[in-house]
């Protein structure tokens, strides 16, 4: 395994036009359910099994090859795999065959059947190593007609819903706006800790990406830094799980991963600075960080203890900041507690940190859906309101209940009538006249209902439905465009995830810097004034926002009422 | 990034008053801060930015305000002192105003001017002074009084306090009826500058400008946008080799596009006049210009040249020529302010090959002038930008020194990666003269003969020609490795001719001020739709190959093919602001309303061969078990009622 060859650029920052043999693949299996896969050339030696390995889901099996050179994107039939023996003999190989082969735990080929279990289980990583199909599939495997999946290409949004979940994690709408707050761009330096599950990690990296650091050395000259993540792990088996996967997905020289107790040790790496301009914090006390990223030693009272850790009590050693020295450094830490975020901005106030603001986001997912509600609305999919759309509809089916019933009960009389004027009046003339009186049972009404014959009360004959099928395609709209569209939440959302408390910290600027930008730059020749709140232009401005706005505001909603008025008087 | 404040850089002057004043910091000018003061802009240049200025009081010699840096301590000593107070009080009484020690309470950050008739300020003195003089200086009584009376009596006594700062108290008789107790904010006179990031512009434009322009883009929707597309730095520049075609050779000289080298490629559809690119220019890297990203730290070892003296009328607008004159200036030593002046007529350009370059300070060695066919653009890392009008509405970019209107423009990173086609020009493009006229051609001696002017205008417009015909054909050659929106227009419209341009497994992210377009489009990949079109409940389709597929034309039942997408899913995200301080932690009581802002994103699929056929048998083996729950019978659809 080792030998694998490694991806020139990480997937995740140019997947090619087509998958490709021992990289990283996400298969989507359904819209939240996501898979990673390292996809296996079809060498036979897998395990020992000749067709390589498969991936079982519950929408059927899918060989590897079936899904190797393909365009990203692509739709993947499942495939008729015997099983044989298969699935038994499950057997857990070490963490580096597990992770980087994410097979789905056993499951059935006949996994088309709803119930069926084999939900891959992300959160192992793919536990079940067994993913070699049984008798060998030399050839062609045959196209089940189980299922499909597709099979995309690895970004931060997919593997964030598709990791292996050490820790809790950063999710997107979270990053999203960190990453945009923080300034994270190409070429960016960025320190992160701890790494968790990698998730923020993979985002990072791309936002800082511009480009391999061996690229970089022969353009030195050009002098352009390569954008870089410094992402720091105590806990070792996250940090050898995080290493793992950076060298699996091509990210080596890109993400820095060092084992290491920030709180006690701080950020340089090997001694040297890493001279960040972007920072975020995922750790239970960031304060406890905090005074490591300072430009110079702190005071002793701003160490959390009264003193600094180990190491950085010798007052002899230079102070070595690891932050970049001629730029605003931009920071975000990230808590769950409010009480935590107090502590974390108290000590960022004393460390000279700006610009503290404090933000929490809030996600929301929406789907889009038709709200079906009528009468002669058919079941063609779930969550028909088989009841009035309006009130018109109501009165126009009451109307017809009543017109039924009316000659129902007309035919019952007449019938009644007729009897009785064939056989002489009696008991049948009282029945008559029963009917038409006032007190009239609800038997009777479903009974006129039924006589009538439309088949538009709730439980309705099969028959009839179908019918009605037929009518609704060919003169009505096609079933997925009736109804109102309208959109409504997810069942759950999250309200709180975390408090994201951004800073910014400044340059140092010394008065050797500043008498030599004053020499740079002399006053005294000023030619103009800019900038002026001057009365006039501020009145210009006001007149045009003025004309912008009204079109968009007063004018159109006066002409909207108008228009509305016209029609309700009209 | 930035970190330096250069000369002729856009910048945000945040003022105390919380507004934002964006500007262009030109050398050798005077900023005013209207009510709050002016200064020299040449103080500001070469500093740092997010440090805060003060602006001082005027020396007696000089006739403008001179700047200090605020130390950090300093903006948050009432803060501190807060916490102090709350260290040594007990936690019962935290969040009352009258603290023991606090004699004149006053709101944090208040400052006392004393104002003669004549509208000087004859003292100054915040909060913590006053309290210490109280002390010293006042009667029990007057103190007592100070405390019961808050904030708006007890103005004799703090006057008296003030006064007794100066030197006027001994001399004039105290009569306070000359003097006006002016209670100020103490940062009134603080400013801090800040780059004019795409973070800082787009919350100016929203909150302080016209957020209609951007559509209601907050940053949250930024970041959304940007990350579900995946716009990223998409490769190291590649070129096409310069065809060094003769004068004499027409179209088929142009260089053919090499669908191989095209990578990390995006389309846009922006109508928030250039935000939207400007976003993605700079995840992508394209966006600040190389200047001003590295070096800083050289920046103030440069030698210190006489500045141009820039003496054009300037507006606060971003005038692109005056920008790029700045920029040319700021590069070079050479001030030619009118460079630009010629718009479409590329007079500078008609010296052709050989002729030496007006501008005899280039300190760059020559290139040699590449020819009218080679093509600027890099095949990597691109920008491409659908347009409905017949030019691109993208005036923001001004703001990052980049004019798309300008013909001759100084270097910038946006000139090899932004290609913009109008939609005319993408779909129908032989009805466009600008692709559709061949580019002229001429024999070398007759082009000799011709006077420079006319000779400038062959080569514009055989280098327009090659442009154009490279732009057009490279994006319909499609291949793109997202699509990102914010448009006015209708988001089916769009996706019905971009799907087709996107690669596999490329990510779509459209940007919506409202729902409802959003809610329009997902309807298009409904599971009933997609149910319908692969189970055979589409006659119209029957016997189209997959090719036709891609390019479904749409009808009523099926605006778009509901397979060409993967993962519909539409959301919104809001920010929402906390204050943060010692005992008073709550989040703001109001934030901006308008727009909520809302993203789709999917993936494009690459729907199976002869899925058609495939499906609609499964399906109908399918249906007798399962009791004919569309849902079983399309896997891989999402389900989202189940899910
Ligand atoms: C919530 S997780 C971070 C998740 C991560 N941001 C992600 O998106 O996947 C916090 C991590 O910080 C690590 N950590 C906690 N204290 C640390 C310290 N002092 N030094 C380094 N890492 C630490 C923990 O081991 C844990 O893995």
């Amino acid at each position: 395994m080792a030998s694998q060859p490694e991806p020139a650029v990480s997937p995740f920052l140019d997947p090619g036009p087509r998958t490709k043999a021992h990289s990283l693949a996400i298969l989507q299996l359904s819209r939240d359910n996501l898979l990673p896969v390292y996809l296996q050339p079809p060498t036979g030696e897998h395990d020992g099994y000749a067709e390589g390995a498969v991936v079982n889901t519950r929408y059927g099996s899918f060989p590897h090859y079936t899904m190797l050179n393909v365009p990203w994107g692509s739709q993947i039939r499942a495939s008729k795999v015997d099983t044989g023996s298969r699935g038994r003999k499950r057997k857990r190989d070490g963490a580096d065959d597990t992770s980087r082969e994410a097979t789905a735990a056993a499951s059935e080929k006949d996994g088309e059947g709803p119930g069926a279990v084999a939900t891959p289980t992300q959160e192992t990583g793919g536990g079940g190593g067994g993913g070699g199909g049984g008798a060998p599939v030399v050839k062609q495997a045959v196209a089940d007609s189980s299922g499909f999946i597709h099979v995309l290409p690895p970004t931060p949004e997919l593997w964030t819903t598709s990791l292996p979940h050490r820790t809790q994690v950063v999710y997107t709408p979270d990053y999203s706006y960190i990453l945009h707050r923080i300034r994270a761009r190409p070429g960016s330096t960025l320190i992160e800790a701890g790494a968790g599950s990698g998730s923020f990690s993979h985002a990072a990296v791309r936002a800082v990406y511009n480009g391999y650091p061996a690229a970089a050395a022969a353009a030195a000259a050009g002098g352009q830094r390569k954008g870089k993540v410094f992402s720091f792990e105590y806990h070792e088996d996250r940090y050898h799980k995080m290493k793992q996967e950076i060298s699996d997905h091509g990210l080596d020289g890109l993400i820095q991963l060092t084992h290491r107790d920030v709180y006690n040790g701080g950020f340089l790496v090997d001694g040297k600075s890493p001279e960040a301009d972007a920072i975020f914090l995922d750790l239970p006390a960031p304060w406890e960080a905090l005074p490591h990223l300072s430009r110079r030693r702190p005071p002793p009272s701003l160490w959390p203890s009264g003193a600094p850790p180990p190491g950085l009590d010798d007052p002899a050693r230079a102070w070595v900041s690891p932050l970049h020295p001629r730029k605003t450094v931009h920071l975000c830490t990230f808590s769950p507690c409010i009480e935590q975020v107090t502590r974390t901005v108290s000590a960022m106030r004393r460390l000279g940190w700006v610009d503290i603001d404090m933000v929490e986001i809030a996600n929301r997912r929406l789907h889009a859906s038709r709200d079906r509600v009528g009468l002669n609305l058919v079941n063609f999919d779930r969550g028909v309101n088989n009841s009035a759309k309006d009130v018109e509809e109501a009165v126009t089916r009451l109307a017809e209940i009543e017109a039924r019933f009316r000659e129902h009960a007309a035919k019952a009389r007449s019938r009644a009538a007729g009897a009785g004027a064939g056989a002489g009046a009696g008991a049948g003339g009282a029945d008559a006249a029963g009917a038409g009186d006032v007190d009239m049972d609800s038997d009777d009404e479903t009974a006129a209902a039924a006589a009538a014959g439309d088949g538009n009360t709730a439980p309705r004959p099969a028959a009839e439905e179908e019918e009605e099928t037929a009518a609704a395609k060919t003169d009505g709209l096609p079933p997925w465009m009736e109804g109102r569209l309208i959109t409504r939440g997810e069942p759950e959302i999250k309200t709180h995830t975390s408090y994201l408390v951004f800073a910014a910290l400044p340059m140092e600027w010394t008065e050797e810097d500043e008498a030599r930008a004053a020499a740079k730059y002399p006053v005294g020749q000023e030619q103009k004034v800019i900038g002026t709140i001057d009365k006039a232009i501020r009145k210009q401005e006001r007149r045009e926002q003025l004309q912008k706005q009204q079109p968009g505001s007063k004018k159109a909603r006066r002409k909207e009422r108008d228009e509305k008025l016209g029609e309700v008087l009209g | 990034m930035h970190s330096i404040i250069r000369p002729n850089a856009w910048v945000a002057l945040k003022l105390p008053s919380g507004n934002t004043k964006v500007l262009q910091v030109t050398p050798n000018t005077t900023i005013s801060l209207g009510k709050y003061g002016s200064f020299p802009t040449n103080l500001i240049l070469g500093r740092p930015y997010h440090v805060t200025f003060e602006l001082q009081d005027k020396r007696p010699d000089e006739s403008f305000s001179r700047l200090h840096i605020v130390p950090a301590d300093e903006l948050y000593a009432e803060v501190f002192a807060e916490e102090e107070a709350a260290d040594c009080v007990a936690p019962a009484a935290s969040g009352s105003g009258n603290g023991h020690d606090t004699v004149i309470s006053a709101a944090g950050g208040d400052e006392y001017s004393l104002v003669d008739d004549k509208g000087n300020v004859v003292a100054r003195s915040d909060r913590a002074v006053l309290d210490e003089s109280a002390r010293q200086r006042l009667t029990q009584d007057e103190i007592e009084e100070l405390k019961r009376e808050g904030n708006n009596a007890g103005k004799d006594v703090i006057a008296k306090l003030l006064l007794s700062h100066t030197a006027l108290d001994q001399k004039t008789s105290f009569s306070l009826a000359k003097y006006k107790l002016l209670k100020t904010k103490k940062y009134i006179r603080r400013f801090q500058v800040l780059p004019l990031d795409v973070a800082t512009f787009a919350q100016w434009q929203l909150d302080e400008r016209d957020a209609s322009k951007i559509l209601d883009m907050r940053a949250e929707m930024i970041g959304l946008v940007g990350c579900w597309a995946n716009v990223h730095f998409g490769g190291h520049d590649v070129f096409l080799p310069d065809p060094n075609a003769s004068p004499g050779q027409g179209a088929q000289a142009c260089p053919p596009v090499d669908e191989k080298l095209l990578r990390g490629r995006w389309l846009v559809v922006d109508d928030t006049c250039g935000l939207l690119v400007a976003a993605m220019a700079e995840r992508m890297g394209v966006l600040h210009e190389q200047g001003s990203e590295e070096g800083e730290g050289e920046e103030s070892k440069a030698p210190s040249q006489q500045l141009p003296v820039v003496t054009k009328a300037e507006t606060q607008a971003p005038t692109p020529a005056a920008a790029a004159a700045a920029a040319a200036a700021a590069t070079t030593t050479t001030t030619t302010s009118t460079a630009q002046k010629d718009g479409d007529t590329e007079m500078t350009d008609a010296a052709g090959e050989p002729a030496p370059q007006p501008s005899d300070a280039q300190p760059k060695a020559k290139k040699p002038r590449p020819s009218d066919f080679m093509i600027p653009y890099s095949q990597t890392n691109t920008i491409t930008v659908l347009h409905s009008s017949s030019q691109p509405n993208l005036s923001f970019l001004n703001y990052w020194g980049f004019d798309i209107a300008s013909p001759n423009h100084p270097p910038h990173p946006l000139l090899n990666h932004l290609l913009t086609l109008s939609w005319l020009q993408l779909l129908q493009p032989e009805l466009d003269s600008s692709y559709a006229t061949p580019p002229p051609t001429a024999s070398p001696e007759t082009l000799a003969s011709w006077k420079p002017s006319r000779r400038g205008n062959f080569h514009r417009k055989r280098r327009r020609f090659a442009r154009t015909r490279y732009v057009v054909d490279s994006t319909r050659a499609g291949g793109f490795s997202g699509l990102v929106c914010a448009s006015t227009m209708d988001p089916i419209s769009i996706l019905r001719h971009t799907l087709p341009l996107l690669a596999g497994g490329a990510p779509v992210a459209i940007y919506s001020p409202t729902i409802e377009p959003l809610a329009a489009l997902a309807d298009c990949f409904s599971v009933p739709r997609r149910t319908a079109w692969v189970g055979g409940g589409a006659p119209e389709i029957e016997g189209l190959s997959n090719e036709e597929l891609e390019r479904w034309p749409g009808n009523e039942r099926f605006p778009l093919n509901p397979t060409l997408l993967q993962g519909v899913s539409i959301q919104t995200s809001r920010a929402r602001r906390w204050q943060v301080l010692p005992g008073r932690t709550h989040p703001l009581m109001t934030e901006r309303g308008g727009a909520e802002g809302f993203v789709f994103t999917a993936w494009r699929a690459k729907p199976a061969e002869g899925k058609v056929a495939a499906k609609g048998k499964f399906k109908r083996r399918k249906v007798e078990p399962a009791a004919g729950k569309p849902q079983d019978a399309t896997p891989g659809v999402e389900t989202p009622a189940s899910g």
